[in-house]
């Protein structure tokens, strides 16, 4: 042990380029959430449920339709295209609690396993990380919601159009509606991650974002008067409005609507970069 | 090197770590040793910034951890428990971590190699056993190339042949002079790895020093005399720092005389002896003697109220 001396200084640091920088971790966070096989399913089942309920949907209008039925009768006013619509954008529904799933998992997962120490060994400094995945929620969730939608309509489109039911894509409306399922399903997802993030254990931050989403909504329809005032700005019921369109006596416009669900996400994810920067990993 | 001041971590009431200040020298294997809860794990992530510290400050190189461009250039860290992802397979587990730094993949299949790992890199890391998961965190923490290493008990779990891999990879970096930081609760394995020590329990740290030093100063050495005569051969050894312990009717363990004094002591006064022993307490007592008071968990139950009074003694240190 005498024999130790200490040799030349090992390389200076940083001499090769190695360093942090946000491309290198957006790139890190990529690689990690690509090498999961639950990616793959997530992807596939996302886009499978959009689709699948959006034709289940159709295929009860036309049933409908060709029961002789006027859409009006059976409750469903409107143009053709609004129904079209409501059809291709119906899978936002089953989508979103995929995404939802998906927001909590990517960094709750990380808790369950310990991976969390690694990386935040390699990036100290934390708030890159939580920039980094929320990226890769939001990317993956509005194409994953884009993708949905559209298959959806190609779907529908031949069945709904028989009775003049299926989407018109001049119409600004209904557009707006479409484009309003990746947007809602994007801001689910990244306020789905930030409540993962907050909590750190899967089940329960699915448990929180599922019954914000799915139960409250149920609860909110208690003729209370409180009750029935805040309704309306939940981040589901607020989020929806982009998605549903203009409705008579709705309390929030559809660009409104999705304003209220922005602030919910802004929120959380500012609450979860504060404590992911206090926190012991 | 690694700096700690006055460092000390409180989770709610309990004080994991308790002021402690301490050096890591580079070109140095430092050993951290404690038992049972001492709070080496708990410092070793305050050192890479996963934990904070209530009080104090700790750096590495001179900067806190958090402060450094390229960390993993500067500590690779192996944690105590498991920090991979299962559902991912070891290289792509260090794809990641290397692309945080943009470290070449080329750097990737090294440290691969170098652990033994390519058999099993394409592999899901939830099916390695302990020993493969402590290889690939060992990977992992040499991934940047780092001028600290941190290893939080690297050899637990590893085969033999994996124990003295690890050995001979410590000595070779701080040969190299780098600074490496490796914890264990086993003295006589920081006696084979290490040059310096930092022993702590409940959260102090209790001495530090070099090895040797660090042993001499809680040994007394003691020699075993085996004499037809001992009765007589007590009286002549009697003296002020002198402990003279009968074990059998002719054996005497003799603390506070070294072997030469007392051989001429017996041949001065004409006793024969059939034996002449200097003893030397193994680390395990040492580390025991050292720690007695501060390990907190301790084991209760067989065998305990019938401790042997006399505690077997190895010759010389375990070197
Ligand atoms: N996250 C935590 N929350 C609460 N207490 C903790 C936490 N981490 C550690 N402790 C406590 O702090 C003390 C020090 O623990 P630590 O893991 O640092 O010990 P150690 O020296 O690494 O022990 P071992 O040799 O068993 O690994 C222990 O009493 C432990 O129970
Ligand atoms: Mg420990």
């Amino acid at each position: 042990m005498t024999a130790t001396t200490a040799t030349a200084p090992v390389t200076p640091t940083e001499a090769n380029g190695y360093h942090l920088n946000f491309a290198r971790i957006l790139r890190s966070e990529w690689i990690k959430f690509t090498s999961l096989r639950s990616t793959v399913w997530v992807a596939v089942v996302t886009v499978g449920v959009m689709v699948g309920f959006s034709f289940l949907m159709g295929f009860g209008m036309t049933q409908i339709a060709q029961g002789g039925g006027g859409m009006e009768e059976a409750g469903f006013g409107g143009t053709g295209t609004v129904i079209g619509t409501s059809v291709a954008s119906f899978g936002y529904y089953f989508g979103q609690i995929v995404v939802a799933v998906l927001g909590v998992l990517i960094v709750t997962g990380e808790y369950s396993t310990g991976q969390i120490k690694s990386t935040l060994t390699a990036v100290p400094t934390r708030l890159p990380v939580l920039a980094a995945k929320g990226a890769i929620v939001a990317i993956t969730s509005f194409v994953l919601g884009a993708v949905g939608v559209a298959i959806a309509v190609l779907v529908t489109t031949p069945m709904l159009s028989t009775y003049d039911l299926q989407v018109d894509l001049s119409d600004s409306a209904s557009l707006q509606s479409l484009l309003g399922v990746p947007l809602y399903m994007t801001a689910i997802a990244l306020f789905a991650f930030a409540i993962g993030t907050l909590m750190r254990h899967a089940a329960a931050g699915i448990a929180t974002v599922l019954g914000m989403l799915l139960l409250l909504p149920i609860l909110g329809s208690i003729q209370i008067q409180w009750i029935q005032d805040i309704a309306p700005y939940l981040p589901g019921a607020a989020g929806e409005r982009i998605i549903i369109g203009e409705q008579l006596g709705a309390v929030l416009t559809p660009w409104q609507g999705f304003g209220v669900l922005m602030i919910w996400v802004v929120a959380a994810l500012a609450a979860a970069a504060v404590l992911l920067r206090r926190r012991d990993a | 090197m690694i700096e700690a001041h006055g460092l000390t971590k409180k989770y709610g009431d309990k004080v994991a770590v308790n002021d402690i200040s301490f050096t890591v020298n580079p070109g140095r294997v430092t050993g951290f040793l404690g038992p049972n809860g001492a709070g080496k794990s708990t410092t070793m992530r305050m050192i890479v910034g996963l934990d904070r510290p209530t009080h104090g400050s700790v750096t590495v190189n001179g900067k806190p951890y958090v402060q450094h461009r390229a960390p993993l250039r500067e500590v690779g860290a192996l944690l105590e428990a498991k920090a991979v992802h299962s559902g991912r397979s070891a290289t792509n587990h260090l794809r990641g971590l290397a692309a945080t730094h943009g470290i070449a993949k080329a750097r990737v299949h090294e440290v691969i190699d170098m652990t033994g790992l390519a058999a099993v890199a394409g592999k899901r890391v939830g099916g390695f056993s302990l020993g493969m998961g402590q290889r690939l965190g060992i990977a992992a923490a040499m991934l940047g190339d780092p001028r600290t290493l941190i290893l939080d008990e690297p050899v637990n779990g590893l085969d033999p042949e994996g124990v003295k891999w690890v050995r001979t990879m410590v000595r070779y970096l701080a040969d190299e002079g780098r600074t490496v930081f490796l914890s264990s609760h086993l003295m006589s394995e920081m006696a084979i790895t290490a040059d310096e020590l930092i022993v702590i329990g409940r959260g102090r740290i209790i001495t530090t020093g070099a090895v040797q030093d660090v042993i001499d100063a809680v040994t007394k050495s003691s020699v075993r005399v085996r004499s037809p005569q001992a009765e007589d051969l007590v009286a002549r050894l009697q003296g002020a720092d002198v402990t003279v312990t009968s074990l059998e009717p002719s054996l005497l363990k003799v603390d506070g005389l070294s072997a030469e004094q007392i051989g001429e002591a017996a041949a001065a006064g004409g006793f024969v002896l059939h034996e002449l022993t200097p003893m030397r307490a193994s680390l395990e007592e040492a580390y025991m003697t050292l720690t007695a008071d501060d390990v907190e968990y301790h084991s209760h139950g067989a065998g305990e109220e019938t401790a042997p009074a006399v505690v077997a003694e190895t010759e010389g240190a375990n070197r």
